[in-house]
């Protein structure tokens, strides 16, 4: 019988293994933290969705600028 | 009916809007409307919150201004694309309770798994982890109907082959209404690849023709505007 690891790697296999609940409660302390670093809700324009409409306004942040910004980065 | 579905059973996504099945009918509606009024919810873009809208198939987006889900999106829909009517994915659906005692219902597995069956390039790789991650849930004693829901959805080559080979009987019952099962059964997995592409890019056109009359009905209505 084919394992999960041999077919999606460990974390993968790991995420598999928990229960619905669990990983439904994994996703909200990873919102949790996204919202805590200042993300926002804002979705990211989805350009095959058959909705996406490119001359629609997408909306400003109220402050301007990004939730979540590059502070810092490497050369390459 | 989105991405916390699929976080639910098993993919993984970080979605940011929330999408909702409802029954289009004017009295679930108004309950609907209330429900947004609370979200300070405002209808953007086209088109706007009609019934008749959503009996033909068209999502209507809205953006909320409640201090507590600024700027999230909420998309609702009544009507998908080869998937069942409403009162049918009610009586499939899931229901989970969370720890606040708040009760969420869910499209159910076979349902959510169907309407990801779109034009769209990130849907594919989700149909495939869901599918994945019940199988492993399911595969220690399977009962009939996970075994067919395995056979008709399953997207990962060397577990359909899996499946096949263990279940015969039921396999070669389906190969009528998916003939690439059929290369499973023979362990063919190069064969099994390609026909799975084909599958892809076939409900992936047919996707794109049957919102190609909705879109020219969308494109008519922001020009109305």
């Amino acid at each position: 019988m084919i394992q999960p690891e041999e077919l999606v790697g460990d974390e993968w296999a790991e995420w598999y293994r928990l229960t619905p609940v669990q990983r439904w409660l994994e996703s909200e302390k990873l919102w949790q933290t996204y919202l805590a670093l200042g993300g926002s809700l804002d979705p990211e324009p989805d350009t095959q969705s058959p909705f996406f409409d490119a001359r629609a306004p997408r909306p400003r942040l109220a402050h301007g600028r990004a939730g979540v910004r590059v502070l810092r980065r490497g050369r390459i | 009916m989105g991405g916390q579905a699929c976080v639910f059973y098993g993919a993984a996504e970080f979605s940011r809007d929330m999408d909702l099945a409802v029954l289009a009918e004017a009295a679930n509606l108004a309950c609907l409307r209330r429900a947004l009024d609370d979200l300070q919810a405002e209808v953007i873009a086209v088109p706007s919150f009609e019934l008749q809208y959503l009996r033909r198939g068209h999502a209507i987006h809205f953006r909320c201004r409640h201090p507590h889900a600024l700027r999230m999106r909420v998309d609702v829909m009544s009507k998908m694309r080869g998937v069942d009517a409403f009162p049918r994915l009610w009586k499939r659906r899931t229901t989970i309770e969370l720890p606040d005692g708040t009760h969420c219902e869910l499209l159910s597995l076979p349902d959510l798994v169907q309407a990801k069956k779109t034009q769209r390039d990130k849907d594919w790789p989700m149909i495939r982890r869901l599918v994945e991650a019940h199988y492993f849930q399911n595969i220690a004693k399977p009962n009939p109907a996970q075994i067919r829901f395995w056979l008709q959805d399953l997207r990962t080559p060397q577990l359909l082959v899996e499946v096949a080979q263990r279940h015969t009987r039921l396999c070669r019952r389906l190969i009528s209404t998916r003939p690439l099962v059929a290369y499973a059964a023979l362990g063919k997995i190069k064969q099994l690849e390609q026909a799975l592409l084909a599958e892809e890019s076939t409900e992936r056109e047919v996707d794109r023709r049957y919102w190609l009359p909705l879109r020219a009905e969308l494109e008519k209505l922001r020009h109305a505007r």
